[in-house]
């Protein structure tokens, strides 16, 4: 700090006499070499005889400017492997489907990847040389241990812009027959491609959590051997089904954000429309992000306990109430969506579907609150006396993983039939097996319902070990069995179905867009929430338990303190992801103001909203 | 002020910029970012209202020999290290407690010695209760109790000592570390401790 003081007290008499002449360019020149300054006065501290090992710069401080950029870096990093998933997506059903919108649609989003891509890697450029520039002896020791892996990395990066190229500069020239099925490979390659970007990287990160012994043996050896580490994997599927969750609220954002400003009717049925395919595709993902997270951390258990209950029990406790704080709301906001479209885009459904969609808000904030429910608490010595031990004797109860995977399975099942529901409103079923198909499924609902919470009680009742091999895996696969059954079933049965109301799109209100808007943010939150998590399980290690962090920075900030961090690496994302948007779509209201509109809207509803496709395909 | 008041000032002012941007704001991309604000304050003072607990790197523990004058001194050391860099209460407890997720180490120092004990603490897969919870396959979680003189946690030999004195200080036991035992830095070590023998005979007598 005095040092910083005494730099003050420098540059203030430099800055004098540049003030009396307006000079306030060589004002700002002077600024800009003081800024540098620091670094170089810090390069030099070091240690006495070997080489630097840390810089810092004024005021914001090293360690936070990596995370910013980092954090940025990778919420762009996320939306840019994201939207590929979802934009494929669409255009594969567009594609088998017959249904052209969603190719638009897939377009639209494609479109933005351009410059999303050149935002990424420019901040994937400036992370960079903050690494190398502030934790020199750790890019050093990481680039010992990959760098055969850099070279892939940059392999990689080449082989997806390229393939990115065709894929967004062909989109007109490969519409038809084999053309087209060529395109729809490219599509595959980009996320091909895209999925080794994400998961080269990813060893870097979680050979700083778990690192493995490298024994001696080549590069490629001792790269390969770091890259297996146990969590790497844990980390790689997390991350891919994270990504698609962030592509899909991000697409619903923008779509609930342009909802809110359009005028014309054709505008806000478009609008409303994109907002519930983003919606359904980050429920889609969200439904399998848990289990995701569940493996990651039995993983990271299993690697060191330790580190586990520095996450779970330690100083990182309560962050995990957030967590589940965020993650409810993400839920509560994306069945609420679905509540809402089956209000006011089927006339008449909402008297039918009111009770029950009672009943799930209930139940959801019952959940919410037992998984919000601190376990270990850290506490005093006189704390945990009154307490009668570490654990509070009732919250202790439902603050356990029996519990809480129990709710958590329970809120997924709720925001799956909350789909269901909105996907069989305003139908009438006609097959000669509706009411034993119905029976069925509801069978299968109430059993497997039942069975999850059995298991939960019931692992209250055995040794750690069982419950987390068989009954929370038992507790996910009866999950899993619930969603592969019921959704054929359903679909079957719509298949036949009459329609009784058609669905109004462009109807909704304007809270819609906002519930949109807030899902985004909540995803985002979670991202640099976890990223927080993520660094801090390392606590004062820069590769745990290898090299440890001699910096000022060693320690983790408390949570407070590092949320207003977050939040400003949300606000940031969002603003960029704005930009991005609206530099992307700049053309597009020149087209139309210059009378060239946006020709086919949709019209009809799409198949997985309930709609009877084959009268609705254009 | 505190520093955490500071900060929920900060978040409250950011909510309430939100606020005044949807009373206000006509515009739809502003009142979004107005709503936004509003979620993001929300989250910081959420995040704010629960206890703010910072990780500190471990401090290197300096024994100051010349302060120790008696067992006792040492046991209090240990106290210290129990709660802080050693992490042990993380996982044990002292006195029953059916959530805990490893051994309850009330009366331990009686039980075991404190050969027994050292050996536990720096290799802790020499003996394993066989009876202790391993319902299941056993053995498949084999490394629950670190080696607490490694990295990451690291106790040094007089922090070991320390917190076995303490367990014994807390069993009622007499202490039997003693002053002599205690490295001094720049003197040569004293003898080291002697491991338990390794025989089936010592699990059933230990426990």
């Amino acid at each position: 700090m005095s040092a910083k003081r005494q730099e003050i007290k420098t540059i203030q008499p430099a800055l004098q006499p540049v003030k009396g002449h307006g000079g306030w360019v060589a004002s700002l020149l002077l600024a800009a070499v003081w800024l540098v300054l620091p670094s170089i006065g810090i390069a030099a501290e070091g240690t006495a005889t070997g080489p630097t090992e840390y810089r810092d710069i004024p005021y914001i401080g090293s360690r936070n400017l990596v995370w910013i950029v980092a954090q940025l870096h990778l919420l762009l990093a996320g939306f840019v492997l994201g939207v590929p998933i979802f934009a494929w997506l669409c255009e594969v059903i567009a594609w088998r489907g017959g249904e052209k919108r969603y190719d638009k649609l897939a377009k639209e989003f494609t479109k933005l990847l351009t410059s999303a891509y050149a935002t990424t890697a420019l901040f994937g450029g400036i992370l960079l040389f903050l690494l190398v520039a502030f934790y020199p002896k750790l890019m050093n020791y990481l680039t010992d241990v990959f760098f055969p892996s850099f070279l892939l990395y940059c392999m990689l990066f080449l082989l997806e812009t390229a393939t990115l190229y065709l894929y967004w500069y062909g989109w007109d020239a490969m519409q038809d027959g084999r053309k087209k099925t060529l395109h729809v490979f490219l599509g595959f390659l980009l996320n091909f491609f895209a999925l080794f970007i994400m998961i080269v990287p990813n060893a870097w990160a979680t050979f700083q959590s778990s690192p493995v012994v490298l024994s001696e043996g080549t590069a490629l050896e001792r790269a390969w051997a770091a890259t297996w580490n146990p969590t790497w994997w844990p980390i790689n599927i997390h991350r891919l089904i994270a990504n698609v969750v962030l592509g899909g609220y991000i697409c619903g954002a923008y779509a609930g954000v342009r909802y809110l400003s359009v005028k014309s009717k054709e505008d806000r049925e478009h609008y409303d429309w994109m907002g519930y395919v983003g919606n359904f595709i980050g429920v889609f993902g969200l439904l399998a992000l848990p289990f995701a997270g569940y493996w990651l951390m039995r993983e990271i258990y299993q690697y060191n306990q330790q580190m586990g209950i520095t996450l779970m029990g330690g100083f990182l406790s309560w962050l995990f109430i957030i967590q589940a704080m965020l993650i409810g709301v993400l839920f509560l906001g994306s069945n609420y969506y679905f509540w809402l479209g089956i209000t006011y885009r089927i006339p008449g459904s909402e008297a039918k579907y009111r009770r029950a969609m009672l009943m799930m808000l209930v139940s959801l904030l019952l959940c919410l609150a037992v998984w919000m429910t601190p376990h270990s608490l850290v506490a005093s010595i006189e704390e945990a006396q009154k307490m009668g031990g570490a654990h509070h004797p009732l919250l202790g109860v439902l603050g356990v993983m029996s519990a809480k995977m129990t709710v958590s399975n329970l809120m997924i099942l709720i925001t799956f039939m909350s789909f269901v529901m909105y996907w069989r409103a305003g139908k009438q079923d006609t097959a000669g097996w509706a009411k034993f198909g119905k029976a069925v499924m509801g069978a299968v609902l109430v059993v497997a319902s039942l069975a999850v919470i059995v298991l939960g009680v019931w692992g209250y009742f055995v040794p750690a070990i069982v419950r987390i091999n068989y009954f929370s895996t038992s507790q996910v696969a009866i999950v899993g069995f619930v969603i592969l059954t019921i959704t054929p079933l359903t679909a079957l049965l719509l298949k036949s179905a009459k329609t009784t109301t058609e669905m109004v799109w462009g109807s909704m209100p304007p809270r819609a867009g906002y519930a949109l808007v807030l899902n985004a943010v909540m995803v985002i939150l979670l991202m640099t929430l976890m990223g927080y998590a993520r660094s801090s399980s390392r606590v004062h290690w820069h590769v745990y338990g290898v090299m440890r962090d001699t910096s000022p920075y060693a320690y983790s900030p408390a949570l407070g303190s590092a949320s207003l961090i977050m939040a400003f690496c949300t606000f940031f994302f969002c603003i960029l992801v704005a930009f991005i948007f609206w530099v992307a779509t700049m053309g597009d209201k020149y087209k139309t103001t210059s009378g060239t509109g946006k020709g086919d809207l949709p019209q009809g509803i799409p198949a997985m909203a309930g709609g009877a496709p084959g009268k609705q395909r254009q | 002020m505190s520093e955490v008041a500071q900060l929920q000032l900060i978040a409250l002012s950011i909510v309430g910029i939100g606020i005044l941007i949807l009373l206000f704001i006509k515009a739809v991309f502003l009142r979004v970012t107005g709503f936004v604000a509003i979620v993001l304050g929300l989250f910081s003072l959420m995040s704010l209202a629960v206890p703010q607990l910072a990780s500190l790197p471990p401090a290197e523990e300096k024994i100051d020999i010349a302060s120790i004058k008696t067992p006792t001194d040492i046991a209090s050391i240990g106290q210290t290290v129990f709660f802080s860099k050693g992490q042990c209460a993380l996982c044990h407890s002292i006195g029953p407690s059916e959530s805990a997720r490893c051994p309850d180490l009330k009366g331990i120092g009686a039980k075991l010695s404190k050969d027994f004990l050292y050996e536990s603490l720096t290799d802790p897969q020499a003996f394993v209760y066989q009876d202790y919870r391993h319902g299941g396959v056993p053995k498949e979680y084999p490394a629950t109790m670190p080696a607490i003189d490694k990295d990451p946690i690291g106790l040094s030999k007089n922090e070991i000592l320390a917190v076995i004195a303490f367990l014994q200080q807390m069993s009622g036991e007499p202490i039997s570390v003693s002053t002599s035992e205690l490295e001094i830095p720049g003197q040569p070590s004293p003898a080291p401790v002697k491991a338990a023998e390794s025989s089936p005979l010592a699990i059933a007598q230990a426990h």
